[in-house]
């Protein structure tokens, strides 16, 4: 499944939720995955979605790390 | 005198046209997505009743997604019994499927909705009845005679079935939501509410929106957006909170004249309610002392008392439950180093694995495996991964010793792995996230925990001796 983080794209496997394109994300960046429970997450109309949020083809997702 | 009669006239005026007022509202408590929180239902219960002191006739509702998230509630004798216990104490009217509901299969949804005092809606379900699952595609609720028509979906997916194990929904069938939702347009003339109970994310409520505009109100779920109270899209009030409780929404439509003239939404926090139901509290202590999880699942023979015996152990469970060719876990996924010999319980499985992973399977090639071992390594703060079916041979940086130059994959006997074919290999989410290495297969979550595949793998192997176990090892230099 292909979605973007912050306009990265991201491929994760078929069900992924938001926390795992964003733990993808972060690794790729050097980032601990531990620093995931500081990440507030969007979606494209900039509402708050949850870490645990559904994925779906195609998704845009916003990362703010607090 | 004459200021009294004007007092006693004047006081008959507003009740004569407070008689003829025909300005009346409905009030609803709504959430989605509890994911079996049942912690917060003591707040959520005092909180309703609080609105419902104010609105006698209030409706409580949820837009599915209620169990899945907490084991207490999950691998209870009934599995998902404790959160219908405690919605029928909080008095919910009515709930959506949600994708999750199936995750114990047919049989399972049949007991929990058999068991719920209130109504699982679901119009695009078409089970059959020997599953006994009890569903209804609408209900039209009398709220101080207001009729309130309530339709109910659950999104589906691209194997044309809600996103969870396809084994969970052998027997059933579903129709697509928005074909669906139209066949209840007649709603609108025999109700003077409809609203639209559904999970399928607030995309799909936002596109649907545009097809319903006889539909007043839709009380969403699934992709766990958090509205500001709700939004109007094509006159249709939308409304979602995130998940897990941390707040539900209160919506208010007014009606004048049997017409709708207003419809508003508000979020009100539970994770700040101060106040608890004593009832429900006392509910939730009874459902955390669950005895499920003093259930023994099999014998140790020898202690274990490293963490590689114990990742041995963990990814033992996740290849041969999986029937895979390799499976593999992150090393800090393994979160106790010694366990005793004798039983090993249903809580200690949930100890030792407490992060509620999803298996994944893929296949790769020997050497896109080899990659993500490597990938894993350094991604994971505790170095290199515990795995089953293979063994490791890891060579540390020189210039850094906190990262892993190389992996080395060789059979069981120590032999040559061949890198050019491909294996079926089995990990969980965290580990498939984690792994930024190039491979094709991305793979496809199995909807089933990994705590819940060790279970399975323990019982059936009634005793278990893993001393001395150790498949990851530094290269000789």
């Amino acid at each position: 499944m292909n979605v973007k983080v912050n306009r990265t794209h991201i491929e994760i496997f078929e069900g992924a939720l938001a926390k795992h394109a964003i733990l993808q994300y972060l690794s790729r960046r050097k980032i601990k995955p531990s620093r995931l429970t500081e990440c507030q997450v969007f979606d494209s109309h900039g509402h708050v979605i949850g870490l645990d949020a559904p994925l779906t083809e195609g998704q845009t997702i916003k990362l703010k790390l607090l | 005198m004459k200021k009294r009669f004007l007092l006693a006239f004047s006081a008959i005026c507003l009740f004569s046209l407070t008689l003829l007022s025909t300005t009346k509202e409905v009030h609803i408590i709504s959430t989605n997505d509890m994911h079996a929180n049942i912690q917060a239902f003591p707040q959520l219960a005092a909180l309703t009743d609080s609105v419902r002191s104010l609105y006698p006739s209030l409706l409580v509702l949820s837009a599915g997604d209620n169990r899945t998230g907490d084991p207490l509630n999950d691998i209870y004798e009934i599995p998902a019994y404790p959160m219908v216990a405690l919605m029928n104490q909080v008095g919910f009217h009515a709930s959506a499927l949600g994708n999750h509901e199936f995750d114990s299969k047919a049989e399972g949804l049949g007991r929990v909705t058999s068991l719920a005092h209130f109504t699982h809606l679901c119009a695009n379900i078409h089970a059959d009845p020997a599953l006994g699952i009890h569903t209804r595609p609408y209900q039209i609720f009398d709220v101080d005679g207001i009729k309130v028509g309530i339709v109910g979906v659950v999104q589906v997916g691209m194997r044309g079935i809600p996103d969870t194990h396809p084994d969970n929904c052998k027997g059933i069938t579903f129709t697509p939501v928005e074909e669906t939702v139209q066949q209840y347009k007649w709603l609108r003339d025999q109700c003077d509410v409809v609203i639209l109970l559904t999970h399928i994310g607030y995309d799909d409520d936002v596109k649907l929106s545009k097809d319903v505009p006889w539909a007043d109100l839709i009380v969403g779920g699934h992709s766990h957006t958090q509205l500001k109270g709700g939004e109007m899209h094509n006159g249709v009030l939308i409304t979602q909170t995130v998940n897990r409780l941390d707040c539900v929404t209160h919506t208010t439509i007014t009606l004048d004249d049997g017409k709708v003239v207003d419809k508003r939404a508000e979020n009100i926090s539970v994770t700040h309610c101060t106040q608890k139901n004593k009832v429900v509290e006392e509910m939730v202590k009874f459902f955390s002392n669950n005895p499920e999880f003093q259930r023994v699942l099999c014998q140790v023979e020898k202690p274990f008392t490293t963490y590689e015996e114990l990742g041995c152990l963990m990814s033992d469970a996740l290849r041969e439950e999986t029937h895979a060719d390799v499976g593999f876990i992150n090393r800090g996924g393994v979160r106790y180093e010694t366990h005793d010999a004798g039983p090993f319980t249903v809580s200690d499985v949930l100890k030792l694995d407490p992060f509620g992973n999803d298996v994944v399977e893929m296949n790769l090639t020997g050497e896109e495996l080899r990659q993500m071992l490597l990938s894993c390594s350094n991604n994971d703060t505790y170095g290199p991964p515990c795995v089953s079916g293979i063994t490791l041979e890891y060579t540390l940086d020189k210039n850094d010793t906190t990262k892993v130059k190389n992996v080395k994959i060789l059979t069981l006997d120590g032999k040559k792995f061949d890198l050019k074919k491909t294996y079926k290999v089995a990990t969980h989410t965290y580990s498939a996230a984690i792994c930024t290495s190039p491979r094709k297969d991305q793979g496809r979550d199995l909807n089933i925990q990994t705590s819940q595949m060790m279970m399975n793998y323990l019982e059936r192997r009634g005793t278990i001796n893993y001393a001395g176990a150790c498949r990851v090892k530094p290269a000789k230099p």
